[in-house]
C-alpha cells in the first residue's frame, strides 16, 4: 500500500498536521490512530480551557477535537482507526496492523510522528512499598472516569500538581471521592495557577509543596501512603514522616514523548526534549519524517500543539513537492544560561521568508527577566518577562527581519535579568 | 533417635540459648521464648539448625511487643466456581513450580490428582518472583539436597521447556573475578590469588556439578561482555547455566496436568487436613472437603502452617525477602550473559545474585536477601533499592541506570537447615512434605518431582503408567515473535489477532483471550499479564490497562466493576457516579 | 465588622496574592495587586464567583457509556456539587451531538447543560 503522507497519531497534533498538509495541496493522506475514535488525549480531557488562542474561546477537551474532526470530514484524508503502527523505517516503510485489514505494509513518501506522550509511572520514579491494585497515573484514572464509566477509588492520595494531577483532584471530588490532599515535591506547583484556584482551592484540597510520597502499602489494594517533607535536595526528611490512610494513590509525575517507533527509525533524539531534533519546519535528521506535538517535547497548552503541528503539515507538504533545500550547514540553536530546552534545535532554511516560532522552557523560577537571541554574540531579539517558571512554556516569533540579522552558524538562546 | 537427641540437648545448653526455652524430640529442636528483635529469632532458629543431628526446628520464638498483622480470609468470588471433586488419590496443596511440576509428572499415571491453589492464579508465591536462573548447582553448599537435586536437574530443561513450548535460553554465567574479590586482602596478594588460584577453585566447583566451565581471560571478557568494568580480572564461564520464565513455565506445567487429567483449583484455600489413627483422611478447603489417603504439602511460605495442620510439622518456615530491580527492554543487548561477581567473604545464606537477564529481554539486578518477620511483607525498601544499585552498579558501571521500569519482591520459604525438607511424615502417613524449597528451587524442580514420585510409591501409593499420557504441551501464539508472513496468517486465522492492546509488548486481543480460555484460565489482569506479558511494558499498563479490564469483563461475562488486579484486589469501588449515588443514600450532600 | 478575603489571581502568570476587605458585603479595599484586572477578578470573585460545570453523564445505547457535557455559561461557584449530583440521575440518548441540550435550565439557574461531543449509537 501507498500514500503520500502518513500522519500517525489521530490525535490534536496529528489532526492539525493532516488537515494543514492537505491544505497545502497534498490530498493522500493518511492518519493511522490506534484507538477507537480520533481526538487522542482530547476525549478525556472534558475540561475547559482549550483553544482560548486558536478560536478564542475556552472550550472542553472534546470539543476541540471535534473542530478539528469536523474539518477533517471535510476533506479526503484517510484515516484507519483500531491500528497500530508497528514498526517503521528510516525508508519510510511502515508496518501497522488491524483486524480488519491484518498486517498492512506501507510505503510513504512522508510520514509526520504525532504519537504524544505517555506518563512517567511509579517504578520510574522509584517510590518504595508493596504493589496493590489502586495505583494509578492520573491519565490512565482520567481514562476510567470519563470513558469507561469506572470509579478507580474512594480517598485518594495525589502525587503531583502539574495540571493532569491538579484536574483529576477536581474530577474524583465531583464524582464524590476524597482527596485527602495533592504532594509535590518541588517548592512550586507545577501546573497553573487556575488549575490550583480552581481545582484545589475552590474544593478545599491541601497541597503539601516540598512533599513526597516514601511508601505505598496494601497486601492486595492499596491501604495507606506515607508522605514526608524533603529538603532542598529533595531528599525525604525522616522525622517528618507521617502515614495516610487512603485507597488509591494518584501519580501525576510527568509526562514522556513517546518515541519507540522514532528510535526504530533511527531519528536523532534530543536528551533535553525526549523528543527528536527538528527544524523550523518540524523535520527530524530524518529528511521526509516530520514530528509534531507532545512527541517533540511535552506542551502546556492544546493551540500550541495545534499551531506547531500545521507547520509541520506545510513541512511536508513543500518536502513532497521537492521544495525544501537544505542550507549548506544548519544553524544550530545553542541552550544559554536558565534554558532546559528548545525546540526547533537547528534551523536549516535557506533563505527566510516567514516567521520561525521557538519553543522554550527555563530550568528555573526567575522574575523580571529577558529572554535573549543572539547570533555571533551580538543581540538580536528580546522579549522581557516578568516571571519565568519551568512549567509555562514560552515562545518567541521570530520575524524574516530578524532571522536575516543571523550570522554563522550557532543561534544562542538564554535568560538574563 | 535417643542419642541424637542427647547430642542435641548438649549443644542446646550453650550460652546463646539460655535466654530461650529449648527442646528436643527425634532430631526436631523446638524453640520458643520471646527475644527483642527478628534478627535473634533468626540467629538462634539458624544456630540451632547448623547442627548437623538436627534434622529440622520449630521456631516458635516471637518479638517482644510486636503485633502480628491480621491476614485476610479469603473467601470465593462468585464468578469463578470450579467443581470440587468429593474425592483423589492425591492432593497437592500449592500452585507454585513445585507443585505444578508434581502433578505433572504424577499425571503420567492412573490417578486422580487434585492441585488446590489460594490463589487466583498458579505461580503467585515465589515463583513468580524470581529472577528465572536455571543454575547448575556450583553455588551451593557441598552436602546438601538443594546441591545434589539442583545437579540433577539443570541439564533436563532442554527436554522440558520443548515439550512444553517454553522459551529457555541457556545463555551462560560469568563468574566475574575483580579487584574487589578480596577486599580484605592487600591488592597485591590479593589479586594474584584472584587471577590464579581462585578461577580454578571455580572450575573444579562447576566441574562437580556436570558443566563444563572455562576460564575467560580479560580479552575474551572484554569481547563477550564489551560494558563489564575495567576493575575486572578474569571470569570463569559456567555454560550450563539459562534462563526460563518461571511463570510460564508453571503455568504450562498446570496446563500439561490438566490436558492429561488433574484437576487444577484456583481461589481454593486449604483450611484444615483430616486424620484419623495417623493416617491422612481427607482435605477440607474453603469449597468443601475432598476425601484422600495422599496429600502433597508443596504450600511455600505456608508449609509450616499447612503440616501442623495433618499434625506434621517437622520445621519452621521463615521467610527470607528478595527484591529485583527490572530495566527497560531497550537496554537488551548491553549485558549478553548472566553476570555474577565473585565477592569475598560471601553470605552463608544467598548465592549473592547478579546482573541477569530475562528470558524476554528485560536486564534485572538483585535479587536481595532480608529476614523478615511477616509472611505477606512484599515490599521493596527505599535501602533495597539503594542496595541494589550500590551492589550492583560495580560490574557494569555505565549502565542506564534511571531505566528502570519496575521492581517487585518474593519471600523465600526458608526452613532453618537451609535446605529442602522433602520426606514422607513419620508421624502422618500419607502426608509427605516438600517445603523449604528456596533457590535453586526452580532449577531442581524436576528432580524434586521424581523425588516426591519415588516418596508416594514407597508410601504405598499405586502407580499404575497411563497410555496416552501426553508429555507435549502447544502454548498459544505470541503475536510480537511472529514473521510478517506467519502475523499475516495468523491474522487471516483469527483476526482479533490483529487488535493490538498492549502497545508496549504489542500483546494482541487474540492472545489474551486465548489466556482467559486457556485450560487453565485467566481470570484477573495480572494472570492475563503473566501469560501475554500485557502490561509488562515500559509504561507497566497505563494504556493497556483500560482495554485488558475490559475484555477480562466481557470474556468472562461479569461486570466491568468485579474485575481485580489480583485476587481480592479491586480495581475499582464502582461504576462512575456509583459515590455520588451512595451520597444521597446516606443522605449527606 | 471588616473580614479580608484571599484570592490567587489567575489573570496572568504573577499570581498575585490579593486581599480584599469588605464590612457588610460592602468593598473597603483590594490590595496586593499589580494591576487593574486584578482588581477585578477579586471584586467579581468575591460578589459572584463562577465557573464552567463540567462533568459526565450517563448515556444509552452509544459507542462509550459516558458524554461529557458542560454547561453554556459559568453558573455561581456554591451550585457546583448540587448541579453535578442532580446530572448523575439522569440518562441521555445517543445519538447526540456537539452542543445538544442535555439538561435544560439546571437548578433553575436559566443556564443549560449541552453535550460536549458528537456521540454515535453503537451498532
Amino acid at each position: 500500500m501507498r500514500a503520500d503522507i502518513v500522519v500517525i497519531g489521530g490525535g490534536p497534533a496529528g489532526l492539525a498536521s493532516a488537515v494543514s498538509a492537505y491544505k497545502e495541496g497534498i490530498k493522500d493522506v493518511l492518519i493511522i490512530e490506534r484507538d477507537m475514535e480520533l481526538g487522542g488525549i482530547l476525549p478525556q480531557c472534558i475540561h475547559d480551557g482549550f483553544g482560548n488562542f486558536i478560536f478564542g474561546e475556552m472550550l472542553t477537551g472534546p470539543e476541540y477535537a471535534q473542530r478539528y474532526i469536523n474539518e477533517l470530514k471535510k476533506t479526503e484524508i484517510k484515516i484507519k482507526l483500531n491500528t497500530m503502527v508497528l514498526e517503521i523505517d528510516s525508508n519510510k516503510r511502515i508496518i501497522a496492523v488491524n483486524s480488519k485489514d491484518g498486517l498492512l505494509e506501507i510505503e510513504a513518501k512522508a510520514i509526520i510522528l504525532a504519537m504524544g506522550c505517555r506518563e512517567r509511572t511509579r517504578a520510574q520514579i522509584l517510590i518504595p512499598g508493596e504493589r496493590p491494585s489502586g495505583i494509578y497515573t492520573a491519565g490512565t484514572a482520567q481514562r476510567y472516569i470519563n470513558i469507561e464509566g469506572m470509579m478507580p477509588g474512594k480517598k485518594i492520595v495525589i502525587l503531583g500538581s502539574g495540571d493532569v494531577g491538579l484536574i483529576m483532584a477536581r474530577r474524583f471530588t465531583l464524582e464524590g471521592a476524597e482527596v485527602e490532599g495533592v504532594y509535590e515535591i518541588m517548592p512550586n506547583p507545577g501546573g497553573l495557577t487556575r488549575n490550583v484556584v480552581q481545582c484545589l482551592e475552590d474544593y478545599d484540597i491541601p497541597l503539601y509543596l516540598s512533599h513526597t510520597i516514601t511508601n505505598i502499602e496494601g497486601r492486595r489494594r492499596v491501604e495507606g501512603v506515607t508522605v514526608a517533607k524533603v529538603d532542598s535536595k529533595m531528599k525525604p526528611i525522616k522525622e517528618t514522616e507521617r502515614f495516610i490512610p487512603c485507597d488509591t494513590v494518584i501519580l501525576s509525575v510527568g509526562l514522556i514523548p513517546e518515541n519507540e517507533l522514532s528510535k526504530k527509525a533511527e531519528v536523532k533524539m534530543d536528551p533535553r526534549t525526549g523528543g527528536p531534533i527538528v527544524d523550523e519546519r518540524m523535520e527530524t535528521s530524518i529528511p521526509g519524517i516530520f514530528a509534531c506535538g507532545n512527541v517533540v517535547h511535552v506542551h502546556d497548552l492544546v493551540d500550541d500543539v495545534s499551531e506547531a503541528a500545521e507547520v509541520s503539515g506545510k513541512g511536508a507538504a513543500e518536502y513532497i513537492a521537492g521544495k525544501l533545500k537544505e542550507r549548506k550547514i544548519p544553524i544550530n540553536v545553542k541552550n544559554g544560561r536558565n534554558v532546559r530546552y528548545i525546540v526547533p534545535q537547528i534551523i536549516r532554511a535557506e533563505k527566510f521568508d516567514k516567521d520561525i516560532k521557538f519553543y522554550l522552557r527555563v530550568k528555573e523560577i526567575e522574575k523580571n527577566t529577558r529572554i535573549v537571541v543572539s547570533s555571533n554574540e551580538k543581540e538580536i531579539f528580546e522579549k522581557k518577562e516578568r516571571i519565568v517558571r519551568p512549567p509555562e512554556m514560552i515562545k518567541l516569533n521570530l520575524s524574516p527581519e530578524i532571522l536575516n540579522k543571523i550570522t554563522g552558524n550557532e543561534l544562542t538562546i538564554e535568560v538574563k535579568k | 533417635m535417643k542419642d541424637n537427641d542427647q547430642k542435641i540437648a548438649e549443644k542446646l545448653k550453650k550460652k546463646k540459648f539460655s535466654k530461650i526455652k529449648t527442646s528436643v524430640k527425634n532430631g526436631i529442636v523446638y524453640l520458643d521464648g520471646e527475644v527483642n528483635s527478628w534478627d535473634e529469632v533468626i540467629e538462634l532458629g539458624h544456630a540451632a539448625g547448623e547442627m548437623k543431628e538436627v534434622k529440622g526446628v520449630i521456631n516458635n520464638i516471637i518479638v517482644k511487643d510486636v503485633k502480628e498483622k491480621k491476614r485476610e480470609k479469603n473467601l470465593p468470588k462468585d464468578t469463578y466456581n470450579p467443581h470440587l471433586p468429593e474425592r483423589a488419590d492425591v492432593v497437592i496443596i500449592g500452585g507454585g513450580v513445585i507443585g505444578c511440576f508434581i502433578a505433572r509428572e504424577l499425571s503420567r499415571y492412573n490417578l486422580e490428582i487434585v492441585l488446590l491453589e489460594k490463589e487466583s492464579d498458579v505461580a503467585c508465591g515465589a515463583t513468580k518472583a524470581n529472577s528465572g536462573q536455571i543454575h547448575t548447582g556450583v553455588g551451593e553448599e557441598s552436602g546438601t539436597l538443594k546441591k545434589k537435586l539442583c545437579a540433577e536437574a539443570w541439564p533436563m530443561y532442554d527436554k522440558i521447556t520443548e515439550e512444553l513450548d517454553v522459551p529457555f535460553k541457556r545463555n551462560g554465567l560469568l563468574v566475574v573475578i575483580t579487584k574487589d574479590t578480596l577486599p580484605k586482602i592487600p591488592s597485591f596478594i590479593g589479586n594474584f590469588i584472584s587471577k590464579y588460584i581462585i578461577p580454578y577453585i571455580v572450575m573444579r566447583k562447576g566441574k562437580d556439578v556436570g558443566d563444563k566451565p572455562r576460564i575467560i581471560k580479560r580479552d575474551e571478557l572484554l569481547r563477550m561482555e564489551p560494558n563489564i568494568t575495567d576493575r575486572a580480572l578474569v571470569a570463569v564461564f559456567m555454560p550450563g547455566y539459562g534462563i526460563i520464565c518461571p511463570y510460564k513455565l508453571t503455568i504450562a506445567l498446570a496446563e500439561n496436568a490438566i490436558q492429561n487429567g488433574t484437576k487444577v483449583l484456583l481461589e481454593t484455600e486449604v483450611r484444615d487436613i483430616l486424620v484419623e489413627d495417623k493416617k491422612v483422611r481427607g482435605v477440607m478447603t474453603n469449597r468443601g472437603t475432598i476425601e484422600t489417603q495422599f496429600v502433597i504439602n508443596a504450600a511455600g511460605i505456608f508449609a509450616d502452617e499447612i503440616a501442623e495442620m495433618a499434625g506434621a510439622k517437622e520445621f519452621t518456615i521463615h521467610p527470607r525477602k528478595g527484591s529485583i530491580l527490572l530495566f527497560d527492554k531497550e537496554e537488551e543487548g548491553y549485558v549478553n550473559h548472566q553476570v555474577s561477581e565473585l565477592r569475598f567473604p560471601q553470605d552463608p545464606y544467598t548465592k549473592g545474585g547478579g546482573v541477569l537477564m530475562t528470558v524476554d529481554g528485560n536486564i534485572n539486578w538483585g535479587p536481595t536477601a532480608i529476614e523478615v518477620p511477616d509472611k505477606e511483607d512484599k515490599s521493596v525498601t527505599h535501602e533495597e533499592i539503594e542496595g541494589i544499585f550500590e551492589k550492583y552498579g560495580f560490574i557494569f558501571p555505565n549502565f542506564p541506570k534511571n531505566s528502570v521500569i519496575t521492581y517487585f519482591a518474593g519471600l523465600r520459604a526458608a526452613t532453618y537447615k537451609e535446605d529442602f525438607f522433602i520426606k514422607a511424615s513419620k508421624n502422618i502417613r500419607g502426608f509427605v512434605n516438600v517445603a523449604g524449597i528456596q533457590s535453586p528451587g526452580l532449577t531442581a524442580a524436576p528432580a524434586i518431582a521424581e523425588m516426591v514420585l519415588k516418596i508416594l510409591k514407597d508410601a504405598g501409593l499405586k502407580m499404575e503408567e497411563k497410555e496416552n499420557f501426553n508429555p507435549v504441551r502447544k502454548a498459544s501464539p505470541v503475536f510480537d515473535k511472529l514473521s510478517v508472513e506467519e502475523k499475516k496468517k495468523l491474522i487471516e486465522k483469527n483476526p482479533l489477532y490483529g487488535n493490538v492492546i498492549c502497545r508496549c509488548e504489542h500483546v494482541t486481543e487474540g492472545e489474551i483471550i486465548d489466556a482467559i480460555h486457556s485450560p487453565l484460565p485467566a481470570l484477573t489482569i495480572d494472570a492475563i499479564k503473566r501469560r501475554t506479558r500485557a502490561g509488562m511494558g515500559r509504561c507497566q499498563g497505563g494504556f493497556c490497562g483500560p482495554r485488558v479490564a475490559a475484555i477480562l469483563a466481557r470474556e468472562l461475562g461479569i461486570p466491568l466493576e468485579k474485575i481485580t488486579k489480583d485476587r481480592n484486589s479491586n480495581m475499582f469501588v464502582g461504576r462512575t457516579k456509583s459515590l455520588l449515588m451512595e451520597e444521597d443514600k446516606c443522605g449527606q450532600t | 465588622m471588616k473580614r479580608i478575603h484571599n484570592f490567587t489571581c489567575i489573570v496572568c502568570p504573577l499570581s498575585c496574592q490579593i486581599e480584599l476587605i469588605e464590612e457588610r458585603n460592602k468593598i473597603l479595599e483590594v490590595k496586593g495587586n499589580r494591576c487593574k484586572q486584578g482588581e477585578k477578578y477579586a471584586i467579581d470573585e468575591f460578589k459572584n464567583p463562577v465557573r464552567i460545570l463540567i462533568t459526565t453523564v450517563y448515556i444509552e445505547d452509544g459507542i462509550l457509556p459516558m458524554l461529557p457535557v458542560r454547561s453554556e455559561k459559568p453558573i455561581p461557584k456554591s451550585f457546583m456539587k448540587k448541579c453535578v449530583k442532580e446530572l448523575s440521575k439522569i440518562k441521555a440518548k445517543a445519538p447526540v451531538r456537539c452542543g445538544d441540550v442535555i439538561y435544560e435550565n439546571i437548578l433553575d439557574t436559566g443556564i443549560n447543560v449541552i453535550a460536549s461531543r458528537d456521540l454515535i449509537r453503537r451498532k
